[in-house]
Formats: structure tokens, sequence, C-alpha cells
């Protein structure tokens, strides 16, 4: 069972970038990459988005931001409605850019699910299903932000 | 073959082409039919022509013989009768008027055309035709029409008696003769022209008879025609129908084995496009749209390496030619297993493996098409791919057992907690957020220590799986550090995944020590007889449990380290051809803390290392140089007293050489020649304890990044310890460290 790599990974952190380059011209830029065993900790950030994996690849993606951050970001977006559900909403975008980004990077081995977006307060917890899982922690602006990568090859 | 083609082509055609024949010979018979009435019609044409001349002609003699009786009796008083009173005299004709010479010559016309003709009428002859030209008359066929001749000819007997004397050049007859041929011809004209009349009805029934047969024989010519060409279309079309009926079974029995089949199958003409006909599975399994006709050369060279592709022209060259064969060269098929990108319906590539089988086809023993077939054998090869990795894996999990086991189990231990010490401490600086430059630079140079340290602890135990990894990886942050700029975003993603192929590694290596350490039980397992080194590793052990140190009194017994670096010591020397005599004296080494001992322990392995790459020379160059064969390589540890320990690697090779070092220090950019120049030899000598500087001309895996004799600083730093190197050109090199084991 050959593990991802550095590309795999970096596919994901892409869509963010482009994400955010394509809205507001500024790309976020990684500040750090590191592993985290056995329960990920994306609760670091307020809000997560996440979609989930299966097919040759099983785990999750997840996509975490501080409030403020994704604040932000609909502020860019000319967005006047800046309440909870409209910032779970844009975490949620982002997640699904992941997805198509994933899809267009892996092809049709792999299944992804629709986006899930939660407030993701301290101590929130999720089991990993990789025995590492990558972080990644993006910066944007003055923000820091998190893709967190637990996905492994089935197939 | 060709007989049996043609044998083929009969039978299938047979019933067409005998009603083709049936056709021509009753065509031939027709046409050979109305040929001969045609040419009987002409026959009878003449007959009835020169028929209807004969009732003329005989009218005309009897008028011209009135008009002569006439004409003489009206010459009564001339000279040509007055001389002649006597009727049955002559005539004179001489002085005779115009007319009666006309009409003599009339007559003598008449009669002999009338002769002929009748005589042409009874027995055939070729006569004078009614155009003046000659044309034969065939005789009367009909028993009425001989009859009717034979009566004619009795009348025109005694008729052409009677008129003999006035007939001819020399004619000669008297006024009797005239008169009793005017009295024959007026008692008999009448019959000879009812006669005549009767042969030309006659002749007109058989005419008229022979115009109703040959009609008859052209219908009938007609109808068979007609009936044998609709015979042949019937059959024509049936064949055909079943011949399209074949031909579409077989069409759909071949659609349906292409529509069906999973291989991909096409055929490659000579000029290598593809054939019209191709499976479905064709396009799915090339991931593009195929066009019949298309080149299959551009196709394949976009999916294939160059290599792969330059090899399958050659080989394909090789199967459309008619020289070798088939058999001889299926070998080479370098389109098996292939690996092949192609971009998926998401546009993203997809690295699969696909198999070309190629077969000559063959029409009349010459090559017309290559029939290809096309597999997809991803599945196949990748599993192919986990069972060598599993074999692979097993394979290195049972030599790492194997070594293991003869391993000093406590530095196994040892070596595990080191590691994931130092694995922990790498992930820890990789999750801090780096700001500058600098502290990027940095991040990597103390990441590539700790990865230095346990390629050099890996490789004291043997444990290639990870010494082997270290190695790779170190090459790797060897050429993100040459980028100048430390770790950026992408390279620290790089040094993560790293990092978590070295968890996978230590995982596995953990788990065999686990199953040894229950193997085993928690105490080792006694020594086996003979077993020199274990047996010193346990005196050793023993010595340093039960001594107790005081100054001036080291202990004397060898500690399991000095066995290992030997070992180390003769693989690297054996990996670079280089011969090595090794002397090893660690005195107070086994009673030393364990954290000392661990940084003593790498820094020897590094010093080690840099000794045998970068110091002694291979066997040729020592002989060159006047030196003995092998390098004298010393790793001592000696008690000074009061807790104060020297430990010391010294190697008899090239010695540290500035010259050399400036050199490299300038080629490899760090600094300018003015820079180097302007440092003295022992500033110069100092460089080779920062990070990047290495002296080797080409790294390996011993040596050469730069990255040992910085890492050797750090914990020679660690043990609160200080270097003193001390070398000759072309001499010796000796590092000191000295330091307390009170800290």
């Amino acid at each position: 069972m050959k593990s991802i790599n550095d590309n795999d990974i970096r596919s994901f952190v892409d869509a963010v970038s482009s994400f955010f380059f394509h809205i507001t011209r500024e790309k976020v830029e990684i500040r750090a990459a590191y592993l985290v065993e056995g329960e990920i900790q994306a609760s670091t950030f307020d809000l997560t988005s996440y979609i989930t994996l299966s097919g040759d690849f099983s785990g999750r993606v997840y996509f975490s931001a501080p409030r403020v951050m994704v604040a932000h970001l609909l502020l860019a977006m000319h967005e006047p409605d800046r309440g909870d559900e409209r910032l779970l909403d844009a975490v949620g975008e982002i997640a699904n850019t992941i997805s198509g980004n994933a899809r267009k990077h892996f092809g049709e081995s792999m299944q992804i699910s629709v986006p899930v977006a939660q407030v993701t307060g301290a101590g929130w917890l999720n089991t990993a299903v990789s025995p590492h899982s990558y972080v990644i922690l993006v910066k944007w602006k003055q923000y820091r932000a998190s893709v967190v990568v637990d996905i492994q090859r089935t197939a | 073959m060709n007989k049996n083609n043609e044998q083929s082509i009969f039978a299938r055609y047979r019933k067409i082409i005998l009603a083709v024949i049936l056709f021509m010979v009753a065509d031939s018979l027709v046409i050979g039919i109305n040929f001969y009435n045609t040419y009987k019609a002409d026959e009878s044409a003449i007959s009835i022509n020169l028929s209807g001349r004969q009732r003329m002609l005989s009218q005309r003699m009897a008028k011209v013989l009135l008009l002569l009786q006439r004409g003489l009796d009206a010459n009564v008083e001339t000279s040509i009768v007055r001389s002649q009173k006597d009727v049955d005299l002559p005539i004179d004709l001489y002085n005779a008027p115009a007319n009666v010479i006309h009409n003599l010559q009339e007559l003598d016309e008449t009669a002999k055309l009338f002769s002929t003709t009748l005589k042409g009428f009874r027995d055939g002859d070729t006569v004078t035709g009614g155009d003046g030209h000659p044309a034969f008359l065939p005789k009367v066929e009909t028993e009425t029409s001989r009859q009717i001749v034979a009566d004619a000819d009795t009348i025109w007997g005694p008729y052409s008696e009677l008129l003999q004397p006035l007939l001819g050049e020399k004619r000669n007859f008297s006024v009797a003769q005239l008169e009793e041929a005017v009295t024959y011809a007026q008692e008999n004209n009448l019959k000879i022209l009812r006669l005549m009349n009767d042969l030309t009805t006659d002749l007109e029934v058989v005419a008229n008879k022979r115009a109703s047969t040959l009609r008859i024989v052209l219908v009938i010519g007609i109808i068979v025609a007609f009936i044998n060409f609709s015979y042949t279309v019937v059959i024509s079309i049936r064949d055909l129908m079943s011949g399209d009926k074949k031909l579409a079974e077989s069409r759909n029995e071949n659609a349906e084995i292409l529509a069906t089949v999973h291989e991909g199958l096409f055929l490659l003409s000579k000029d290598k496009k593809l054939g019209t006909q191709f499976s479905e599975s064709l396009p799915r399994m090339l991931h593009m749209d195929i066009v019949p006709g298309m080149d299959f050369m551009p196709i394949l060279q976009n999916m294939v390496s160059p290599e792969v592709y330059e090899s399958a022209v050659d080989y394909i060259e090789l199967l459309l030619g008619e020289r070798v064969k088939e058999s001889l060269v299926t070998s080479l098929n370098p389109l098996t297993n292939v690996p092949v990108n192609m971009l998926d319906k998401f546009g993203a590539v997809q690295n699969r493996y696909l198999s070309f089988f190629f077969n000559r086809a063959l029409v009349k023993g010459v090559i017309s098409h290559v029939l290809v077939t096309v597999q997809d054998v991803t599945d196949k090869v990748l599993l192919m791919q986990q069972i060598e990795q599993a074999k692979s894996k097993t394979k290195i999990e049972v030599e790492s057992l194997l070594r293991l086991a003869g391993s000093d189990f406590p530095s196994l231990q040892q070596f595990i907690d080191n590691t994931g010490r130092s694995l922990s401490q790498i992930n820890e600086k990789l999750s801090q957020p780096q700001e500058d430059e600098r502290a990027r630079l940095h991040t990597l140079n103390y990441i590539m220590r700790l990865i230095h340290g346990i390629k050099g602890e890996a490789a004291i135990l043997g444990i290639d799986v990870l010494e082997n990894y270290a190695h790779e990886s170190e090459q790797e942050l060897v050429a993100m550090r040459e980028s100048g700029h430390g770790l950026n975003g992408e390279q620290m993603l790089r040094v993560a995944v790293l990092l978590e192929g070295f968890y996978e590694r230590y995982s596995s290596l953990s788990a065999i020590v686990s199953r040894l350490s229950e193997a085993l039980g928690t105490k080792r397992t006694p020594p086996a007889e003979g077993a020199e080194d274990t047996e010193q590793t346990e005196s050793a052990r023993d010595a340093s449990q039960t001594q107790t140190l005081t100054p001036g009194q080291p202990v004397q017994a060898q500690h399991p380290f000095a066995g290992q670096i030997a070992a180390l010591a003769q693989r690297i020397a054996a990996d670079h051809g280089k011969q090595v005599e090794i002397s090893c004296q660690l005195e107070g080494f086994a009673s030393l803390p364990p954290h000392v001992i661990q940084e003593l322990q790498s820094i020897s392995i590094q010093l080690v290392r840099n000794a045998l790459t970068h110091g002694i020379e291979t066997p040729g160059e020592r002989a060159e140089r006047n030196k003995p064969v092998p390098g004298a390589l010393g790793i001592w540890c000696k008690y000074l007293g009061n807790d104060n320990y020297d430990f010391s690697v010294r190697d008899d090779g090239r010695g540290i050489v500035p010259e050399r070092l400036r050199n490299h220090l300038v080629k490899s950019g760090r600094m300018s020649m003015a820079e180097a120049s302007a440092l003295s030899d022992t500033e110069i000598a100092k460089l080779i304890f920062q990070p990047g500087v290495s002296s080797a001309a080409v790294p390996d895996k011993d040596a050469g990044h730069g990255v040992g004799l910085d890492a050797v600083m750090e914990k020679v730093k660690a043990i609160h310890g200080r270097m003193q190197v001390r070398s000759r050109p072309d001499t010796f090199t000796e590092f000191h460290v000295q330091f307390s084991a009170a800290g």
C-alpha cells in the first residue's frame, strides 16, 4: 500500500490557495507542515469544513480557520452577511474547492462526499484514519488556518 | 491455395455461370435461326421479284411479237417485203425500219431472260436480277411451284422453239414463222401469265410461312431469353442476398466480438494507421477518441516514455518487415507492462500499465496488417508490485530481525528511544512556524543534524532500512539547503512527508524490536559459545556495573561500541575500495553517563566516516605515496584524571589541506577567491565545522554533504566538550574531544 506523497497533499493546499487567490488576489502561504498522531485537533480554529474520501483512498481532508479570518474573507467578497451560517457556508465552499481539486488530481479512483462545515470549539477532536495526519499551517494576511490531510490509500 | 480459391468461386457462382452460358447458347441459336431465315427471306424476295418479272416478260414477249407482226404488215409495200412475195421466204431485215429491229432485239432479251429465269426456278441458278446484277435464284421448293414451273416449261418449250428463228444476231425468219409464233403466243400467253401468277403467289405463301416461322422463333427466343434473364436475376439476387446475409451475420458477429471483448483490438496497416474496425474497449483503454485511419505512432508517443517509444518504433518496423520471423522478435516487444500516462475525464493524469501484443496478419503469405491487442494490466502490475513490495518488506524485516537478533539489545533499545526522540524533535520543530529565512535555515540544519544522527546510529547497528532512508532524506535536504533560502512552504511539506517515511520505518522497526524483546525476555540470552565479542560485551557490562571509578583508575574493559565502530569502519572502507587497520581502545567508555556515550558514539561514527571517505587514500594512492597499503585508523578514549577524558579519532590519510578547502569554498560559491585568500590556513580549516562545508569531491552515503562536522560540533557542545583538530597534509588528521564526565 503506497502512502500519499507531497504532490497529493499539495493538491489540497493548492485548492485553498487558489480559492483565496481567486477572491482576494492574495495566495495563502505554507508556514509549517508537521504530523499529528491519532487524533486531529482541528479545533485549533473556530470553523472547520471537511470532505470524506473513499474508493482507492479513505479518510478526510479538513480546512479549519478562525472566525475572524473567514469574516475577513467575506468582507473581501463584499458579503454583507457575516453571521455564523454564512461563515460556515464560506468554509464549506473552501472544502468544495478542495474536493474539486482532489477529483482533478486523483481522478476517477477517488470518491468524495459532500462537504461538511461545523463550528469547532476548543477540545473538538476527531479520530484519525491514518497513523499520522499531515497538518499544514497556512497564512493569509495576518491569519493562520490549517489544512489537515488524514487520508491513506486503501488500494 | 489459388486453385482452391478458384474452385470455391466457381462453386459459389455455379448457378449464375450456368445461367449465363445457357443465355449465350439460346441467344446464339436464335441469332443463327434469325440469320438463316433472313437469308431465306432474301432468297424469297428474289424469287418473288423474279417471278413477277416472268409475268411481265411473258406479256412483253407477246406484245413484241404482235408489234413485229404489225410492223411487218405496215411495211408490206416496202422493200423488205416487196421483194419477198412468198410468206415462207425469210424476211430481209437489212432494210427493216428501226422499230422492227428494236422490237426484235427486245424480243431477244426478253425471251432469253424469261428462259434463264424459268430455268433458275427449275434448277436454281445465277440469273440477272431485277437490278440488272447477277443474283442467285434458288430452285422452287414446294410441289406446287415445281408443278407450275413444269407446266410453264411445257408451254415454254414449243414457244421457245417457235421463237428461235427470230432470235440472235443471225436471226432469219419468214412471215409465216412469225405468224406461227404470234399465234402460239396468243394461244398460250394467258396460260403462262396465269402460271407465273400462280408461281408468284406460291412463292409469296412460302415467304410468308418463313416470315411467320421467323417471328415464332424470335418470340420463342425472346421468351427463352427473358426466362433465362429472369432466372439469372433471381439466382443472382438470391445469391447476393444470401451473401449479404452471411456478410451481415459475419459483420454482426465481428461487431459483437468487438463490443464484448475486454482487450483493445485493432489492425495496424503497413503505414502504421489504425484500421476501420476496432474493439469498443479500445477508446476507453487509451482514454481517447479513436478515428479509423488515425496514425498509431503519435498516439503511442504521447503515452509512453521516449525510450520505450523508440524501441517500439524499431519493433513495429521489424514486425512489418518480411525479413524477420515473428516468433524470433516477439520477446523483443518493449510494450508489455508499460507504464502510460493518460488523462481521465476530470483531466487528471492517470498512471496506468498497458500491454500491447502484435501479431502479423498474412494474406497469401504476405503481411497485410499487424493485429494489435491492448490489455490494461494495471491491476496485475500493481498486484505484482505489491507482492514484490511485500516480499521486499518481509525480506527486510526478516533480515533486520536476524541482524537485530544478533545485536546488542540495549543498544537497539537505545536506538529506538533515540530515534523516536529525534523524530519527535523534528516534528516539533516543523510545527513551529518559521517567519524569516534565517530561522528556516536554522530549522533545516537542525533537522539535518538529527537525521544525520539517526543515519549514524542506524549504520552502527546495521539497520540498513533506516540508514538508507536517512541518507536519501539527507540528500534531499542538502539540495534544499543548496537553494540557500532554508525551508520554503513546499519544502516544509516535503520534509513532513519525509518525516512520515521515517515514522513508517521506525514503526516497523519498533514492532520488530518489541517482538524481539518478547522473544528474548527482559534479560539477554546467554552468549553463544565462541562469540568473543559478545563475551567482551558482557564482561564490559559487568565491569561497568561492578567497578567503582576513581580518578586514575579508568575502566579497562571494552565497550560493545568498540566492536560496532570497528565493523562499521571495515564496511565503509570496503564500500570505498580501501583497506584499513583499526585500533580501538575505549578506556573508561563504559562507565560514562549514557547521554555522553551516545554523543561520543555519534561523534565517532561521523569522524570515522570522514576519515575513511576524505582521509585514508585508496591502496593505489597510498602505494604512490610510499605509505602502507592499509590505512591506520585509531579510536581512543583516554582517561585524563579528575573525570576528564580525551576522545580522539586519528587517521594517517591525506590530512586537511587548506588550499583544497579554499578552492572548494570558492567553487561552491560560499566565498570569493579574495575572501578565501584573506583567511589563514587555520581559519580555513575551522570552516569545516560549518554546515554545508565539505571537501569531498563526490558526496556519498558516508560523507560529503557538509552535515557531519556540523553535527559533531553540536554534540561536542551537548557534552560541554572542546574540540581540537590536528592535521598535516598527506600525513594525518586527528580530532580530539576533551570533556568531563561530571558534565
